[in-house]
């Protein structure tokens, strides 16, 4: 396979949070105590390729999101987007950082101001970003996007409030407004799992068709894998903060390695009823991400822990090209 | 077969001064002996009302409950407050999405498991009390630590384990299930659902589980009702009708849901949104949304039409102009396709 240079370089992200001192000998000493909700992400994304990232609540795959987006500031690590840092384009030219990298929310209700109807929601950012010359091309350009998306007639449309609009339709805004400035960069969290079975599809949909036209790379973050594996081409699974296993989406979901993505996967719920799966029990759950380790994680759970799990953290392993884990039992 | 649970022409309707919500429409279901229902809607479709009105904890000020449900020899759309008492945990129990948060955070586990068996046993021996309470713990995978824990120090999935402990302290003949394990993860889910089934091969109850989630039907139920707009679209045999699903409204439900084995295959959905419920309206309620749908279908609401079996749908596709005839489902669908 002809190596590729990567569009998009995720440098050893991490996102830490402090936590208040408990007790009192911490505050005497003055330990400080981190929640690391992100650890040490690395990814490489090519371009125009959508990047599946699953795990459980709690296991930072949100804050992953806010962190790429620059939502929040990471306490280190840097990503770079075409070999330019965000770090330093955020700094020089915020407003290209946000041309660049768009952001879309999982709850479509919260996304959009009450007060203002949809015309106004799209106009401001193309008019803050100085795009279109007149009042009446920025319009048309909302009105062609809305079209885009199948929301017709846009211009009835533009002159509701989000709260006339299903959740659905706002997502479908949401998304479309996201698309507005040909971002290269998209983060979708969650995108879909506000919304009723019967209308994600068409909206999961639309996000692939609209990514693909603009080439875009996408990091798609979802707790539901089956959904996961239908949109994306390679899937990073995190536990705590830390990316666990990487690789192919068929390959993670039809071979996984590291025994807490086959756990994950054999107790997802499935309605094909021939398949046949063994569960895989799992004990306990998610510990906090306080101060975690030394040691795998994901160890005090594992079935199949040895002492050598909890002494320090594993390596990642290079199974096969592109199919990266971190356990050393493999 | 002994029928557990019987409705009949059930309604549930919600009012208030300027308008009605008409949430519930025209159930006729019968649930039996051992069967675990699965009833699935998206949100909005009335399952969780349906379940409410079952168990009457609607409030009767905004509420208007009409028809019959049978449960117990007694009708429960009448039955008094008192008469529900009696019923409440020892025949007919409840698990909520969020049950975990009513436990008490100031008093242990066990405590709170012994005054709901003293509502129905007020005279009973604390041995006999703890046996029961151990015995369920077990049952729901939790250890006897459990009984002296406070709420706080379990997680939510052990919650919602001790949840379920409750809701069988008194060996009730229908179990409501609703959305209780939606809010856990993933791991969490897979496992207390293993257990609910395994554990139902030792006891002798009936459930209904109502969830948004047909995967969770698929592993948990024998059967299936599908509800749309609260009305049900169609009843029958989980195997069948995940197989085989005949109303449109299953077919772009289930096409909808990507599969975690296989081609992968383009997800359709179905377009639309769901009708205002405040309205009544003449023909099919799914027509508006369906691609199938005929000049009948705004006509007049379809009637129930037996299939195979305990197999039931509600869809002009499928009915019978006289009733003995064979069904003619080719000729409709040609019609259709043409």
């Amino acid at each position: 396979m002809e190596e590729k240079k990567p569009f998009v370089k995720i440098n050893n992200i991490s996102m830490w949070y402090p936590q208040k001192s408990k007790s009192l000998s911490q505050v005497i000493k003055r330990e400080k105590q981190w929640v690391k909700a992100v650890d040490n992400v690395s990814l490489e994304l090519q371009k125009g390729e959508i990047l599946g990232v699953i795990g459980e609540s709690g296991c930072g795959k949100s804050t992953l999101g806010r962190a790429l987006a620059r939502l929040e500031h990471p306490t280190q690590g840097d990503v770079f987007i075409d070999d330019v840092s965000t770090q330093n384009l955020i700094k020089q030219d915020q407003r290209k950082f946000r041309r660049t990298v768009q952001i879309v929310f999982q709850n479509p209700f919260d996304t959009f101001t009450p007060r203002d109807t949809i015309e106004k929601i799209l106009m401001r950012p193309l008019k803050l970003h100085g795009i279109g010359k007149s009042e009446e091309e920025r319009k048309q350009k909302c009105i062609d996007i809305l079209e885009s998306g199948g929301l017709k007639p846009a211009e009835e449309i533009m002159k509701r409030y989000p709260h006339e609009l299903s959740g659905g339709q706002l997502q479908r805004i949401s998304i479309l407004r996201s698309m507005l400035f040909n971002p290269q960069f998209i983060i979708a969290d969650e995108p879909v799992s506000m919304l009723d079975v019967s209308v994600r599809a068409e909206i999961i949909n639309m996000l692939v068709t609209l990514s693909r036209e603009k080439d875009a790379t996408v990091v798609f973050i979802s707790h539901d894998i089956a959904l996961t594996r239908y949109i994306s081409d390679k899937i990073a699974v995190m536990y705590l903060g830390k990316i666990i296993e990487y690789g192919d989406s068929e390959t993670i979901i039809n071979r996984p390695q590291h025994p807490y993505t086959q756990a994950l996967i054999s107790n997802t719920p499935s309605i094909d009823l021939d398949e046949i799966r063994e569960t895989i029990k799992v004990e306990g759950e998610p510990p906090t991400p306080v101060n975690p380790g030394p040691g795998c994680y994901f160890a005090p759970r594992c079935f199949k822990a040895t002492k050598n799990c909890f002494k320090h953290y594993p390596d990642t392993v290079e199974l096969e090209s592109g199919h990266l884990v971190s356990c050393s039992e493999i | 077969m002994d029928r557990v649970l019987e409705l009949k022409d059930f309604n549930v309707t919600y009012k208030n001064k300027t308008k009605k919500v008409y949430a519930v429409k025209d159930i006729n279901l019968t649930i039996n002996k051992g069967d675990s229902l699965g009833i699935v809607g998206e949100s909005g479709s009335g399952k969780s009302t349906l379940a409410m009105a079952i168990l009457r904890l609607l409030p009767e000020r905004n509420t208007e409950i009409t028809g019959s449900s049978n449960f117990a020899n007694k009708d429960l759309v009448q039955a008094s407050e008192k008469e529900l008492k009696e019923i409440r945990w020892k025949e007919l129990s409840v698990v909520f999405q969020k049950s975990m948060n009513a436990l008490s955070p100031v008093h242990r586990i066990g405590e709170q498991i012994e005054d709901i068996y003293r509502v129905h046993k007020p005279n009973a021996r604390k041995e006999e009390i703890f046996d029961r309470i151990k015995a369920l713990l077990r049952l729901v995978n939790l250890s006897e630590r459990v009984f002296k824990m406070y709420p706080h120090e379990l997680s939510g999935g052990m919650l919602q384990r001790v949840a379920i402990a409750i809701s069988l302290i008194h060996d009730p003949k229908l179990l409501i299930m609703d959305e209780a394990t939606t809010a856990l993860d993933v791991v969490t889910q897979g496992q207390i659902l293993e257990e609910i089934v395994k554990m139902e091969q030792t006891l002798d109850v009936t459930r209904i589980m109502i969830t948004h989630d047909i995967s969770v039907v698929a592993t948990t139920c024998n059967k299936i009702a599908v509800l749309y707009a609260g009305e049900l679209m169609e009843v029958g045999y989980v195997k069948d009708i995940l197989k085989e699903p005949k109303h449109p409204y299953t077919k772009g439900l289930l096409s909808s849901i990507p599969s975690l084995s296989g081609e992968k295959e383009t997800l359709t959905g179905i377009k639309g949104h769901l009708p205002d419920l405040s309205q009544k309206y003449e023909g099919c309620i799914f027509a508006p949304r369906c691609e199938h749908a005929m000049e009948q279908c705004g006509k007049s609401k379809p009637s129930e039409t037996q299939l195979t079996g305990e197999n039931r749908v509600w869809c002009h596709l499928y009915s019978q102009s006289d009733r003995g005839e064979q069904l003619d489902i080719s000729k409709n669908l040609a019609e259709v396709n043409r």
